[in-house]
């Protein structure tokens, strides 16, 4: 039995851990930096540390895959992504599928494999591993990850329970998080510090910015209270830079405003999390894109994407590249970039005004846990697209002449009239001729970079059609040459 | 005339197997701006859910699932049960994609037309004139001589 404190845990994975004391040795006389201090080092640079994702079935192939990152590309932290079994606490079908089939796992089920493999893995690279997942309750998966020696794990109360789960109550997750959480305390008293990842990423599909950073602040409040000493907040890249940068040096301001002194903050952007160009030239390009907003808007960690991230899983070269190339953008090669700072300004006050509409009605109620759950259910916190019946997704958002998101409908949120007003004006739609295209228009809008993509393939095929030394303009058939141009 | 007035009713869902939520959103979307009442339940969402959700809106006109991962027909394979004891019988218009997978798409749309699947859809805006055909059908019936 399992004597690990705040945890309660399945009495089968119980008896398979270690004592508690020796996990805190094993922790303790670690020759590994700590996530914590790669962040901070990281955040004192101004220069993003990056992440890739990976994650695999077999402990051999994920032996190769963190060995072949680590070798070729030098992540700042590496990954295990979990599968989907294990995420959802079916381990012996996770177990069945180890046996039968590894492959066949879209993760690397730890739980199964157990915290002596864990281990392994542990001290197999020099970068500290996080673990990644997306549980609504990750007692089981926290305990074991504990064991191995990782000290960073990602996931929240909201944000692995509504775009991951149908029907779990907010009630229910909340409580496992604050186990975990409260663990975190404990092992922070006692010198151990947890970095623990919030995953403002949510649905990854057109999540308005004020949306995200509420319910990171929400469960970074829930979790400071608990006793966590480390969080970091993870912002989806939107796509307008402006946006971004604004979003991202919005962490630290609302996490003083918001948040206890004793808990450290760092911003980490996701590199672009929805529809994702398939030409690698154009994925390259976005992914490059991603690192430099991190670098501009002071992020201390940037996870990386693939170029091919729109056929799915990608190989361990495809990662390594969108580790180099992420990192590229994060050295001084662009550090003459800049980026018109007074639309920052005004971005960052819009942004700012509109959290604190949200997080404010919900952080004067005495019960934080009851108060979330009850915002939800009553539509004045909402998520758009949800997955989850916990979450009402009657906010619309939308995308204005800029790229950036708006809120074309604020459903239920407890909006301000400036901030309404605000939206619609950056919006400017004519609301009765837009009710015809509006689904069209959304997709338009989850498909923002495929534009770009489509461009880029019109423009190659001019230069096809119009061949070497002819200067005219292109013929009929050619597309209109894209604005600013992408060669 | 006053019935016209009546607001018109549709049970729209994601199957069994499937997590895709956004499609499922903007459809929705859709039917509420062309003036339907939305029954929405959602992703992953079990045969026998649609049927307790019909009994509750028995005035529904259809039942709309979507499928997104290339499980429709083991998704729906409990229709002709269901249909048997006297559950879900109302149009049910399946779209998606239906071709994922080792079964090419018009061997699935047979079988699942073999389930008892009404009408098979490839493109979501169709829903909306769909239910308007299906509407016109009922209000004028073709009565044999």
């Amino acid at each position: 039995m399992s004597d690990l404190p705040e945890l309660d845990i399945e009495p089968r994975v119980a008896a398979m851990l270690p004592p508690w004391t020796e996990i805190m040795q094993y922790i303790r006389k670690s020759p590994k930096r700590a996530p914590v201090e790669v962040l901070r080092a990281a955040a004192a640079r101004g220069r993003p540390v990056v992440q890739p994702r990976c994650g695999v079935g077999g402990h051999g192939e994920m032996r190769t895959l963190l060995t072949t990152l680590e070798q070729r590309a030098r992540p700042g932290i590496l990954t295990i992504t979990i599968d989907s079994f294990t995420r959802l606490k079916q381990f012996r079908t996770a177990a069945q599928a180890l046996q039968r089939d590894p492959a066949g796992l879209n993760g690397y089920p730890l739980v199964t494999h157990g915290w002596r493999r864990g281990r392994e893995l542990n001290e197999l690279v020099d970068a500290p591993i996080e673990v990644r997942h997306g549980s609504p309750d990750p007692r089981e998966l926290f305990a074991v990850s504990l064991a191995s020696g990782f000290t960073s794990f990602e996931g929240g109360g909201i944000d692995y329970n509504l775009p991951y789960s149908k029907d779990v109550p907010l009630a229910r997750s909340l409580a496992a998080w604050a186990q975990v959480d409260r663990l975190c305390g404990v092992l922070a008293e006692a010198g151990v510090v947890v970095d623990r990842e919030l995953f403002g990423t949510l649905t990854a599909v057109l999540v308005p910015p004020s949306v995200s950073l509420a319910v990171c602040l929400l469960e970074a409040r829930a979790a400071s209270l608990a006793g966590v000493r480390c969080l970091s907040v993870a912002y989806p890249q939107g796509g307008e830079v402006h946006q971004d940068i604004a979003a991202l040096r919005s962490i630290p301001v609302l996490a003083r405003r918001y948040l206890p002194e004793t808990v450290e903050i760092f911003p980490v952007l996701h590199e672009f999390m929805g529809v994702f160009p398939a030409d690698p030239d154009v994925a390259d390009a976005l992914i490059l894109y991603g690192g430099l907003t991190a670098r501009l808007g002071g992020a201390a960690k940037v996870i990386n994407k693939t170029n091919q991230e729109s056929r799915g899983i990608p190989d361990a070269d495809a990662n390594v590249s969108g580790i180099r190339t992420t990192a590229l953008a994060c050295t001084d090669l662009l550090d003459f970039v800049r980026v018109d700072e007074a639309t920052v300004e005004e971005e960052t006050y819009w942004l700012q005004r509109e959290v604190a509409e949200l997080v404010e009605p919900v952080l004067a109620a005495s019960d934080l846990p009851a108060a979330i759950a009850d915002a939800f259910a009553g539509g004045r916190l909402d998520i758009p697209f949800s997955a989850s019946v916990h979450a009402r997704s009657e906010v619309i958002p939308k995308r204005d002449a800029t790229g950036a998101i708006r809120y074309l409908s604020a459903g239920r949120l407890p909006f301000s009239r400036p901030t309404l007003r605000r939206n619609e004006q950056c919006l400017r739609v004519d609301r009765a001729s837009l009710s015809r295209r509006l689904v069209d228009e959304i997709r338009s809008d989850i498909d923002f970079f495929l534009h770009a993509e489509r461009r880029l393939r019109a423009d190659r095929a001019a230069v096809e059609t119009a061949g070497p030394g002819t200067a005219g303009p292109a013929g009929p058939g050619a597309a209109a040459p894209s604005p600013g141009g992408i060669r | 005339m006053s019935s016209r007035k009546t607001q018109r009713t549709v049970i729209i869902g994601v199957a069994r197997s499937d997590a895709h939520a956004v499609a499922n959103h903007l459809i929705a979307m859709r039917l509420r701006e062309a003036g339907f009442l939305v029954v929405n339940l959602g992703v992953c969402t079990p045969l026998e859910d649609f049927a307790d959700a019909l009994a509750a809106h028995p005035d529904a006109e259809a039942v709309v699932i979507g499928s997104l991962n290339g499980h429709a027909y083991e998704d729906l394979s409990d229709l002709p049960a269901l249909r048997a004891a006297g559950r879900l019988h109302c149009p049910m218009i399946v779209g998606g994609n239906l071709s994922v997978g080792s079964h090419k798409d018009g061997d699935e749309r047979e079988r699942l037309l073999r389930l008892g699947v009404d009408h098979i859809l490839d493109d979501a805006d169709q829903i909306p004139l769909l239910l308007d055909l299906l509407q016109a059908a009922r209000a004028t019936p073709l009565t044999g001589v």
